[in-house]
This record gives C-alpha cells, sequence and structure tokens, in this order.
C-alpha cells in the first residue's frame, strides 16, 4: 500500500487521470445497475421462483445461451482461422461477412430469415416449395448465430493475429505432428480470445430480445418476458426482477470464463519479432475450414441481399415492384442520422479509452480488488440493453444531474455499454504481452506515462483501434440501451427502425436499415483512411489497417 | 502527441458528463409523448401549427413504453402530453401522481362513463378488436375447401385452418388478454375455455407483442389471426392483401390523452388538448388511422360500419384486471404457451 501510495507521488498527472477516469466509469456503471436492482422489493423478487412461466423462460434462457454461444465461438474461431491463417483469396469478403451483422440494427436479420424461410420464404416456398416451420428455438438458435458470432471474432481474431509462428515451428522442430502444434501450442494461446469471444457472445444471447421477440414463436425467454412485462403490462417491477435474474447466469459465465482461463500464462509478445510464414494444418482440414467460411458467408449475404431488394420494393414480401418513396421517407429522417453518427462517435472515443484503461489496470497495476474491478468491467455487457438505459434514465434523469432528453445521457449510457466490448479485447491482448519489456523500459528510466505511451500504446495500437470501430458501430446500430433515454431532439436512426417495423412498414424499415448500414460503413472506410494518414504521418512501417 | 492524447481522454469523459445540460423547451411549443402511428403525429403536427402556431414536438412509443416513460420521468418530467394507448393505461399513472388534473370544456361532448371521473385523463378514440386474414393465401387455400371468409373467431376453430393461424400471448399482449377475457364476458367461462382449447389446435404460436401477428399476417406467413383493427389498417394501406372483419360481441379499447404534472408547457398542452377533441380535428384522426372517435358527430372510419352497427362486448375492465392471473395461468396451462 505504501509503495502504491509513493508511485503516487511520483507520477501525479498519470495517476489522477487514472483515478478519476476509473472512479468515473465505476460510478456509471454500479449506480444504474443498483437502481434497477433495488426498484422491486424482496418480495418481488420472492414470487420469481413461484411463476412457472418465468422459471421457463430462465431454463430456456439458459439453453440458448449454452447453444448459440458454442456455434457463435465456432464459427468465430473458424472465421478467424481462415483470415488469419490460411493463404486463400476472398479473405475481404470473410471481413466484410463478419462486419455485416454489428453494422446492422437487432432484429432485421430476423426479419429477413422470415423473408427466405418463413411460410412464404424466397427459397423454402418459391424455390423448394416446402413449407417450413421456423418459428421455435431452432430458427432462433441459427438466427442468433448470425447475429452474434461477429461479437466473438472481434475478439478471437485480435488474439489469434497476436500469435507469433515461431512457436510452432518450435513445436514441429522438437518433433510434433502439424495437429500436435495446433492443438498443445496454438489453441492454448488462442484460449483469451475464445474464453472473452465466448463470454460476448453469450452475453449477447442471453439478452436479446429482437431476435427472439421475431422468431421464437412460444419459446419464452427471460429478456422477452421482461421487456413485455414493461410494454404489456406496464409492469417495470416485474420487468426489473426479472432482468436481475438475469444477471445469475452472466455471473456464472464470468466464473466460468476465469476458471477456464486460470492463472496460466499467455505471453507471447516478447519483443522479438518473427516473419515466418504460419504452419499449415492438413489440406483437407483447411479447405473444410474454408468451405464452412464460404458457405456461411453465402448465407450472410443471402440475408442481406433480400434486405436490399426489401429496402427498393413496394411492400416487404408481397410486391416486388420498385418503389423509391422508402428512401424520400428517410431523407425526411436525416437529423437522425447525425444523431446516430455523432453519439456513436464521441461514445466510441469514450469507451475505447476507458475499456484500455480498465484492462491495463486490471493486468497491470497491483491493486487490491481487482477481481471486483474485472467483474465491473463486464457488467454493463450483462444488464440487457434496455435495462441499462432504463437504470440511467432512473440514475442520471432526475436531479441533481437532470439529463433526460440531453445528448449527454445518450452518450454516456453508450459509453458504459461499450465498455465491455473494449476492455475484453484489451485485456486479451495485454494477456499476451510479456512483463519482461516493461521492465526493461523502467530499468532504463522510463516514467510509467513513457511505459504506457511508448510501450503499450503502439502495441495495443491496432487492438484499441478495431475494438473504437467495433464499439461505434454497435453504437450507431444500438436500440436496446438508447430505447429508454432518448428524448424529442435526440431521437436516433435505429429507434425509428422500430416504430416502422412496429407500424408494420417493413419494406421502410429494411431501406432505413439499409441506409445505416451504408453510412456506418462509409464511416469505416473514412475512419481506416485516416488511420493510414495518420501511420504515413507518424512514420509507423507496420501501419496496417484494422480490417 | 501520444502523451497528450493519454491526458486527454480521461478528461473528456468527466468534462462531457456536466457540459450539456437540460434542454429547456422554449415557450411556443408543445412537447408530446405518443402512442398513436408515426403518420398520424406527422400530420397532426402540421395541422396543430397552422390552427395554434404552435411548434408541437413528439415522440412515438407503444403505450406501455410512453407510460413507463412517463412514469421514470416523474420527477423530472419532459413532456407535456401523452397522448394515445387504453384508458387503462392512464389509470396508474394517475395514482402515481404522473398526471395533472385538467378537465377540457370540449370534453363535454364525450359521453362521461370515458373520462376520469376527477379529470386527470380524458378518453377521445375507441379502436376495436377485429379478425384479420390474408386474402390471397385464403382464396389459394381455405376457399377451395368450401369456407367463407371468417366473420368471426368461431369460424376460425374450423380444422381447415390448422397451423395457419397465428395468436398474440394474453401473457405478454394487452390486446391478446383483452381478447381472451372478452371470450369469458361473452361467452361464459366454461364456454370461453373450450373456445380456446379449440382455437389453440389451429394456432402455430402466440406472439409476444399484440401488433406483431399483423405483418406475420399481411406477408402471408400466417393465414389469420385478431388484432386491434386501427393497427390493421396501416398494412392495408401500403396495399397489402389484408382483410379486417369486425365481428359481433367484438373487443374494444377507449384511448385517452393527459396533460402530464409539472408539465414546462402547461398552457400550450391544454391548447393542445382542447383542440383534439373538437370534431375537426376528431374526424382527421378518424380519417387518418381507423379509429374511432367517441364524439357522436364524427363519422366513422372508412370501410369500417357505423359505431352503433357494431355490437361490442360487454367488457368490463375491473372485472378484467382482478381475473388476469387466474386467466393467464389457465391460458398457459391449456395452450402451453
Amino acid at each position: 500500500m505504501r509503495r502504491t501510495l509513493r508511485r503516487f507521488g511520483n507520477e501525479p498527472v498519470f495517476n489522477m487521470a487514472f483515478f478519476i477516469l476509473i472512479l468515473a466509469t465505476l460510478f456509471l456503471i454500479v449506480y444504474p445497475v443498483w437502481r434497477v436492482i433495488f426498484y422491486p422489493s424482496l418480495e418481488d423478487y420472492l414470487a420469481f421462483p413461484q411463476n412457472a412461466r418465468w422459471l421457463k423462460a430462465l431454463t430456456n434462457s439458459m439453453v440458448m445461451m449454452v447453444l448459440s454461444m458454442i456455434t457463435c465461438s465456432t464459427l468465430a474461431f473458424l472465421f478467424s482461422y481462415s483470415i488469419v491463417r490460411l493463404r486463400i483469396k476472398g479473405k475481404a469478403l470473410f471481413r466484410f461477412i463478419t462486419l455485416l451483422p454489428i453494422v446492422s440494427p437487432p432484429f432485421i436479420v430476423a426479419l429477413s430469415y422470415i423473408l427466405l424461410f418463413g411460410r412464404q420464404g424466397l427459397i423454402t416456398n418459391h424455390l423448394l416449395g416446402v413449407r417450413l416451420n421456423i418459428y421455435g428455438w431452432q430458427g432462433l438458435w441459427a438466427v442468433q448465430t448470425i447475429s452474434f458470432f461477429p461479437y466473438a471474432y472481434a475478439v478471437i481474431e485480435g488474439v489469434m493475429r497476436n500469435i507469433p509462428e515461431n512457436m510452432e515451428y518450435a513445436a514441429r522442430n522438437l518433433g510434433a505432428g502439424k495437429w500436435r502444434a495446433f492443438w498443445d501450442v496454438f489453441f492454448p494461446l488462442c484460449r483469451p480470445g475464445v474464453a472473452g469471444g465466448a463470454m460476448i457472445a453469450a452475453i449477447s444471447v442471453l439478452a436479446d430480445f429482437g431476435n427472439p421477440s421475431m422468431i421464437a414463436g412460444n419459446f419464452h425467454l427471460l429478456p422477452i418476458e421482461a421487456y413485455m412485462q414493461m410494454v404489456g403490462w406496464y409492469n417495470m417491477t416485474g420487468a426489473a426482477v426479472l432482468s436481475t435474474v438475469l444477471l445469475i447466469p452472466t455471473f456464472a459465465i464470468f466464473l466460468l470464463n476465469r476458471y477456464w482461463l486460470g492463472s496460466r500464462a499467455y505471453t507471447t509478445t516478447s519483443g522479438k519479432e518473427s516473419f515466418l510464414p504460419p504452419q499449415s494444418l492438413p489440406k483437407l482440414v483447411e479447405w473444410t475450414v474454408f468451405s464452412i467460411c464460404l458457405i456461411v458467408s453465402i448465407f450472410v449475404l443471402l440475408v442481406y441481399g433480400v434486405l436490399l431488394v426489401g429496402a427498393f420494393s413496394k411492400t416487404w414480401g408481397y410486391d416486388w415492384s420498385l418503389d423509391l418513396s422508402n428512401f424520400a421517407q428517410i431523407y425526411q429522417k436525416r437529423k437522425l442520422l447525425f444523431n446516430s453518427l455523432e453519439y456513436a462517435a464521441i461514445s466510441s472515443v469514450l469507451a475505447s479509452s476507458a475499456g484500455f484503461a480498465l484492462a491495463f489496470l486490471v493486468e497491470r497495476v497491483k491493486l487490491p480488488g481487482k477481481k471486483i474491478l474485472d467483474f465491473l468491467a463486464v457488467l454493463p455487457g450483462a444488464v440487457p440493453g434496455i435495462f441499462l438505459g432504463l437504470g440511467f434514465a432512473l440514475a442520471l434523469g432526475p436531479p441533481p444531474f437532470a439529463l433526460t432528453g440531453t445528448p449527454t445521457i445518450m452518450i454516456v449510457a453508450l459509453s458504459i455499454w461499450n465498455i465491455p466490448t473494449c476492455y475484453n479485447a484489451n485485456r486479451a491482448r495485454l494477456q499476451q504481452i510479456s512483463d519482461s519489456i516493461e521492465q526493461a523500459a523502467r530499468n532504463l528510466g522510463a516514467s510509467k506515462c513513457k511505459v504506457v505511451s511508448g510501450i503499450f500504446f503502439p502495441i495495443l495500437k491496432r487492438t484499441i483501434l478495431s475494438s473504437l470501430m467495433l464499439s461505434f458501430l454497435r453504437s450507431m446500430t444500438c436500440l436496446s440501451v438508447v430505447i429508454f433515454i432518448y428524448g424529442v431532439s435526440t431521437t436516433v436512426s435505429t429507434i425509428s427502425v422500430l416504430s416502422l417495423v412496429n407500424s408494420g412498414d417493413w419494406s421502410g424499415a429494411a431501406a432505413f436499415t439499409s441506409v445505416i448500414i451504408t453510412v456506418a460503413f462509409t464511416s469505416m472506410g473514412i475512419f481506416k483512411l485516416a488511420e493510414r494518414i495518420f501511420s504515413i504521418v507518424s512514420g509507423d512501417k507496420h501501419g496496417r489497417s484494422t480490417y | 502527441m501520444k502523451k497528450l492524447l493519454t491526458a486527454i481522454l480521461p478528461a473528456i469523459l468527466v468534462i462531457s458528463m456536466f457540459v450539456c445540460g437540460p434542454l429547456m423547451a422554449a415557450n411556443e411549443s408543445v412537447i408530446v409523448y405518443s402512442a398513436l402511428n408515426e403518420g398520424d403525429m406527422v400530420a397532426l403536427q402540421k395541422k396543430f401549427k397552422e390552427d395554434t402556431g404552435i411548434n408541437l414536438e413528439y415522440m412515438v412509443f407503444s403505450a406501455g413504453e410512453g407510460s413507463a416513460r412517463v412514469l421514470a420521468e416523474a420527477k423530472a418530467p419532459q413532456a407535456d402530453i401523452f397522448v394515445g394507448g387504453s384508458m387503462e393505461v392512464y389509470a396508474p399513472l394517475k395514482t402515481a401522481g404522473a398526471l395533472h388534473q385538467y378537465r377540457s370544456p370540449n370534453a363535454k361532448d364525450i359521453a362521461p362513463e370515458y373520462s376520469d371521473p376527477d379529470g386527470y385523463w380524458q378518453g377521445w378514440y375507441m379502436g376495436v378488436q377485429s379478425i384479420i386474414y390474408n386474402r390471397d393465401r385464403f382464396k389459394e387455400e381455405i376457399a377451395p375447401k368450401g369456407l367463407k371468409p371468417p366473420e368471426g373467431p368461431d369460424d376460425l376453430i374450423n380444422p381447415a385452418y390448422k397451423g395457419l393461424l397465428v395468436g398474440s400471448n394474453p401473457a405478454t399482449a394487452g390486446g391478446g388478454y383483452i381478447f381472451v377475457a372478452n371470450q369469458i364476458f361473452t361467452r361464459g367461462e366454461k364456454g370461453a375455455w373450450d373456445f380456446i382449447t379449440a382455437l389453440n389446435k389451429n394456432i402455430d404460436h402466440y406472439t409476444k407483442g399484440a401488433g406483431d401477428v399483423i405483418s406475420l399476417v399481411a406477408t402471408g406467413e400466417f393465414v389469420a389471426s385478431y388484432a386491434w383493427a386501427h393497427d390493421s389498417y396501416n398494412s392495408v394501406k401500403q396495399g397489402y392483401p389484408l382483410e379486417i372483419v369486425i365481428p359481433q360481441n367484438t373487443a374494444f379499447e377507449v384511448g385517452a390523452v393527459a396533460v402530464i404534472e409539472g408539465a414546462h408547457n402547461l398552457q400550450n398542452a391544454k391548447i393542445f388538448m382542447d383542440w383534439l377533441l373538437t370534431k375537426e380535428i376528431g374526424q382527421i384522426n378518424t380519417d387518418l388511422s381507423n379509429r374511432y372517435s367517441l364524439r357522436s358527430d364524427v363519422s366513422p372510419p372508412k370501410g369500417l360500419p357505423k359505431v352503433e352497427d357494431i355490437k361490442v362486448s360487454d367488457y368490463d375492465r375491473q372485472k378484467a384486471a382482478k381475473m388476469k392471473d387466474m386467466v393467464v395461468k389457465k391460458f398457459s396451462q391449456i395452450t402451453g404457451a
């Protein structure tokens, strides 16, 4: 403790900045969640186990979480492997596929899926002449896998990319076969990524209410029950109880994740660079991996292709004649798009800096209560978005903050919501960096500031930038968090998509969604360009683009 | 540069928290939380500006979200008016002290049973529940079996509809509950549950929201369902092959309007309410949204029968609220949904 204090005195600016950031973030994470948890009384909680319907919903949620988590992380792993390790053409397509679901608002995948595979499905009915029943857990499983594997991918890819090839070379030189090198050397090094990715996927699945509400049929899930308690029965207490119950499985995943990772070391970046071609797997395996990715890619392209066609047609799924009136309607609402852009830009910068700081603190600074800090940093991702929003409405809405209806509350909520994404990515990457670099720098007299800005920041730059990009895209397309806190002048585009879906204008919703996707990709292009210019200016030879 | 960046980023977070203060609405405006449709609000906004010179700003929600928001903001209200949504939504808001007492002089033209006895909210339109079906799929698959288009819920228990119906779940959807409760009021308890059991054999699944079924029927995913007539009419306007049938003894809702307690633009809010209750606006709203006006001097929605010709059920709202737990439980036992 005394040592910590002495260090603090040595570098006051650095430590103060960190301290304030941590305090602000923690307050903003804990207080809204606390407001939601303590909104119902104890009796309200005790009533939960007596409600058979809710218990069933809890079990169903757990089942879906496990199923979708497995498929999401498997798919994410295969995609990462294809992109990072395989020497193939068409990587750009795969990268594009992993971005599409992130840049589109929730429930749109389910909407397209119904159009493709439903009773009147373009593929099932019109092409194959069958009438499938897609309403149930199977359909939901497919849709959730497509919707959420990109989040797992973002984490796994970041970790996999930074695993140096020389370890596997060493293993091969010592006589290990291709499989042995893969399973005993490569895969264990991927673990922080797989664990982090699986956790993000699991939590997203647990909190998902857009897809199930469209496609789950009679299969009840906890977030839907919670959401409907509020919008169907105006029962905020019930909604708060149900969403608090959701925290239990989340906590379980969290513990499992940490247990699986254990206290092993995942250090790979030790300062020695290597430029060897990656070790390969048997050709048959590589082709299988590639084929799976290709099939999934075609599937995703179909889903979004149909969305685009729907956007330009008169009535979704019925009259396919060309009609541009949907876009004229959107032009009227362009202000909503600017709002989305503004909030997403600011909040992603805030989230990625806070995520970096928290990850750094947990991984690199000796602190008591680190595990709590770790848990709090992933907590916002575990609360269903709509209740994070509700929590912010309850916490920052009334005086002394009185922030209801302001851009500030939107930005703060979106930032907090994105912290887990950024935190997990940064933390997974930090686990790969050896202490020895830092120690060497400290021995050579570098200040803590210098260590962060001269060593960690450059090494983590790509992770920081990719999580910044991811946060930006998530914020652009976020619906659940903002639904309770947007105001008359702070309405965003996803809200409008929801109201179009609700009023039965699926074509209009598809049109607005395709505009959102286009805007998101355009801003990503600009971002990439800026990044390249920045790396040329700063003379960074390895300044490759993030995506 | 990088050092500067590491110092600036945390600062931004802290500063941005406090810089932007709450936005104060200008005096010549009124802020409306609305459970009406987006398109209707655009038209009302334009008309209100023309008639009064006051800017109307609005946000559209489902009734439940809207009321939850009014409740959440009770200590620091952001809006002046809450409009649309069944009067059941307004009662808890009144109890929570979120509504402002105001009796509009124009309310005299509306039957007193549609307003709060203490003057905290005012009913002004009526929506009725309907049977909806997809014209194309009916023609292709049901008509060849010798069936006539459905005229009421009883026609839907025919085995020809097996797996072709979709419903909304009374446990989650307000409209779904009103449908089931209405069967109890019109058929008695035994008759109602026999009917639900028979209907359930044809229903593929129950959606969470009352309006979710409309697009599923409009796009032909399913052949028929039950839904609010005014909500269904949106899909008809877009050109879907959707037919709306208003059966005998159908259930109805009374949509309300209220001034929010602590409204920043109290005077404008009152002007809005008076304006909304006039004959002219009642007619406009009916033409736009297919909802019935509670004023007798407003003609019924196009394509729908006169309100006198609709036989609505004796829907007992108090009893409906009381028996909800029982009904939902029994429904769940029968349907497994």
